[in-house]
């Protein structure tokens, strides 16, 4: 880091807040990200019963990343925390292919709904290592997301267990935000 | 933080003459004093304790961390090191390694503890697949399982269709847990999961046993559960200990989650943190045991 941009650093104004809303079936790996994201550690998660949020500074933006069940009986509660949401980030578990219709359904749901119109989204698609292209693009075709026109959204693939990929996404996550914002 | 330093090693000197002083005033030692003036129990153990791992003698140092087996030697040699007669103090080894025995059987608790947690359910795995079973049957003895995948899981509060994955970073742990409540507790295990199916008041029993097994497993952790163990356990606290402190945390978490009167769930991890933090405070109390009703004529103290 250089002189110039510690010294911008100080100058910038106090961080803008970003609300970060995250959602996904139940045992896709919600909690997980959020507690990398704070840089905690992951060995000891439970199944989510009602929410969880963090703080997290990144690249002079305030974080609020709110980590919500997933399980069917509090999925209902979900459009509770539409409300001035700036980006969506949904995950995907990408060796539940059992599920895969399920939450294909669940995200095409959020995406109709008029509280998250406009939106940015980030799909986040973990799994054990990071996904090979090829079957990132089978994956992707059952989840029909070429239908996606009113907003800006992107895939990642992303190791749960490392965290690798996880970076990547909210860079990008942070990079939208600003354009928006400004 | 330099005058905290010096402070801090005034007091250690300080405490050490002290000690001295009164150690050739009264003609006996620290280990003696907490014996002889502290009743059984936590405060007495903790005490002990306290007084083990600050000494600066090598074998008292150690003994906090010897093997069960190796106790009633480390004693004796205490007691030659102090220069205590055996013969004109016997109550002073049986306290003693009473309190030992419990130091020990802690940490050793907290190894078996960490060593179920670590160890992942397996579906693979008949025993596993065993023990799931029998928490259905233990749980819904009317109601017989229709198949081993199946929606019926949500009705005991699992997530989904399959409960293997909701164990997580609980692991085995969460199991063992739940099938003691369910088996050794049936009629408030069932009532605790009748209530938690009311419309009101739901919440998913099993996630929150697994919930509650991850405060469980904190308190002893950090220490906190001492004060229970120390109270409770004649000897060394054994797994079935800390299965009965959980039988009684999710008994005593259900009474308060009604209390609370909370909107939905989504509140359950504001109530919890406040439940965390009550058990807690309770726990500073160096009289305090967390006795579920089953296990409170059982456990008393006697010395």
């Amino acid at each position: 880091m250089g002189l110039l941009s510690i010294l911008r650093k100080l100058k910038s104004a106090p961080d803008q807040e970003v609300r970060i809303l995250l959602l996904g079936l139940d045992n896709a790996g919600k909690t997980t990200l959020l507690k990398q994201l704070a840089s905690e550690d992951i060995s000891h998660i439970t199944p989510t019963q009602g929410f969880n949020i963090k703080s997290v500074q990144s690249q002079g933006f305030k974080l609020n990343v709110w980590d919500i069940g997933g399980q069917r009986k509090i999925r209902p509660y979900w459009r509770n925390y539409f409300e001035n949401t700036d980006v969506l980030i949904y995950v995907i578990d990408s060796a539940d292919r059992k599920r895969f219709e399920e939450t294909g359904q669940e995200l095409a749901e959020l995406l109709d709904e008029e509280k998250l119109s406009g939106v940015t989204v980030l799909i986040l698609l973990t799994s054990k290592n990071l996904l090979t292209l090829p079957l990132l693009r089978r994956l992707l075709r059952g989840l029909n997301l070429h239908t996606i026109r009113d907003r800006i959204w992107q895939i990642q693939s992303c190791s749960a267990l490392t965290g690798e990929g996880v970076q990547d996404g909210m860079n990008w996550v942070c990079k939208n935000v600003n354009a928006k914002k400004k | 933080m330099f005058v905290q330093v010096c402070l801090y090693f005034y007091c250690k000197c300080l405490w050490r003459c002290l000690k001295f002083v009164v150690r050739k005033l009264t003609g006996r030692c620290e280990l003696q004093r907490i014996c002889y003036n502290i009743k059984p129990g936590a405060s007495r153990t903790m005490k002990i304790e306290t007084s083990l791992r600050g000494s600066k003698n090598k074998l008292l140092q150690t003994s906090v961390s010897v093997h069960p087996d190796a106790i009633e030697k480390t004693i004796d040699d205490i007691m030659e090191l102090k220069k205590i007669n055996p013969d004109i103090n016997p109550q002073l080894g049986v306290s003693l390694q009473a309190c030992l025995l419990q130091i020990v059987g802690y940490r050793n608790l907290v190894a078996e503890v960490e060593k179920l947690r670590r160890e992942p359910y397996d579906s693979e795995n008949p025993q596993h697949e065993e023990m799931l079973l029998k928490l259905w049957k233990c749980l819904k003895p009317d109601c017989p399982l229709e198949a081993r995948i199946s929606k019926q899981w949500c009705e005991i509060g699992f997530q989904g269709d399959d409960p293997k994955t909701d164990f997580r970073g609980m692991g085995l742990l969460g199991l063992y847990n739940l099938l003691y409540f369910a088996e050794r507790d049936a009629a408030v295990a069932q009532q605790v999961l009748s209530d938690s199916l009311q419309p009101k008041y739901s919440y998913s029993f099993a996630i929150v046993g697994i919930n509650i097994t991850d405060l469980a497993y904190n308190l002893l952790v950090s220490g906190a559960l001492k004060t229970h163990f120390y109270n409770v356990a004649p000897e060394a606290p054994t797994l079935s200990h800390f299965q009965q402190t959980f039988c009684y945390l999710m008994h005593e978490f259900h009474k308060f989650w009604i209390e609370e009167d909370p909107l939905d769930i989504m509140e359950f991890n504001r109530v919890r943190e406040k439940f965390h933090k009550r058990i807690l405070k309770q726990l500073q109390n160096p009289d305090m045991a967390l006795c579920p009703h089953f296990a409170a004529s059982e456990s008393l103290i006697n010395m």
